[in-house]
């Protein structure tokens, strides 16, 4: 299942996308930013973020430097 | 895994510390490193956040700018973790340095860290090391993690800053 939505993106980032797509390195705009935010979540995920956040801790409180 | 012996003498910092330590007063726990690195690009950044933070920050913080290329390495992860030119600057200082740590509290320029071998902590580490370090007392400490919510934009979930918290008062 998909989801139309509207998005407000800056002029220039815009350009950047179309030229992209005409390049020919994906389909659509549609496929760009679906592959964008997939890319974003997998980077993003709160999991990763604590895992970060339990190294602060554990070099915080136990580390040697 | 953590080196046990060498002190920390190189850091770089990225925006994201120097913005959220200056949201908690804390900007003076940079002054236990001798050498700490900030970005030209970095240092415009927490400047338009927090206007007057580069005259706060301790005497050994450093407005630094890249000296070589973008090596091919750097420029492919740089890509693929879509990092920002702040980000990007922070990581190549601390490939030309060698810096011994690399402080950053965003999560794909860690991943991108970790790709490049750098050693990288961020703000919580800082401030908890803060009470290792005798720079603060375990209840100063808890107190302002209690506080981190409507204080910083620094986002830790309520569940995992309970259990620090919860680690402190045990240091009590």
């Amino acid at each position: 299942m998909t989801t139309a939505i509207e998005v407000r993106l800056p002029g220039e980032l815009l350009s950047q996308a179309q030229e992209f797509i005409r390049g020919g390195w994906v389909g659509d705009l549609d496929a760009l930013l679906t592959e964008s935010l997939r890319r974003y979540l997998d980077s993003h995920g709160p999991a990763l973020d604590e895992a970060f956040l339990r190294e602060d801790v554990a070099w915080g409180l136990h580390g040697a430097d | 895994m953590e080196p046990t012996d060498a002190a920390i003498r190189v850091v770089v910092c990225d925006a994201g510390p120097l913005i959220h330590l200056d949201e908690l007063d804390a900007v003076d726990l940079l002054a236990d490193f001798p050498r700490v690195l900030v970005p030209t690009i970095v240092g415009g950044e927490v400047e338009r956040h927090r206007p007057g933070l580069l005259a706060r920050a301790p005497a050994s913080m450093t407005i630094v700018a890249a000296t070589t290329n973008l090596s091919g390495e750097l420029a492919a992860v740089t890509r693929l973790f879509a990092l920002h030119r702040g980000e990007t600057e922070a990581l190549r200082i601390a490939l030309e340095t060698k810096a011994d740590l690399l402080l950053t509290d965003d999560t794909a320029a860690r991943l991108a860290a970790g790709a490049l071998s750098l050693r990288v902590h961020g703000t919580l580490g800082l401030l908890l090391r803060a009470v290792r370090r005798g720079l603060r007392t375990a209840d100063e400490t808890a107190t302002l993690l209690e506080s981190l919510p409507d204080r910083s934009t620094l986002h830790v979930g309520r569940a995992l800053l309970a259990e620090v918290v919860a680690q402190l008062d045990r240091l009590r």
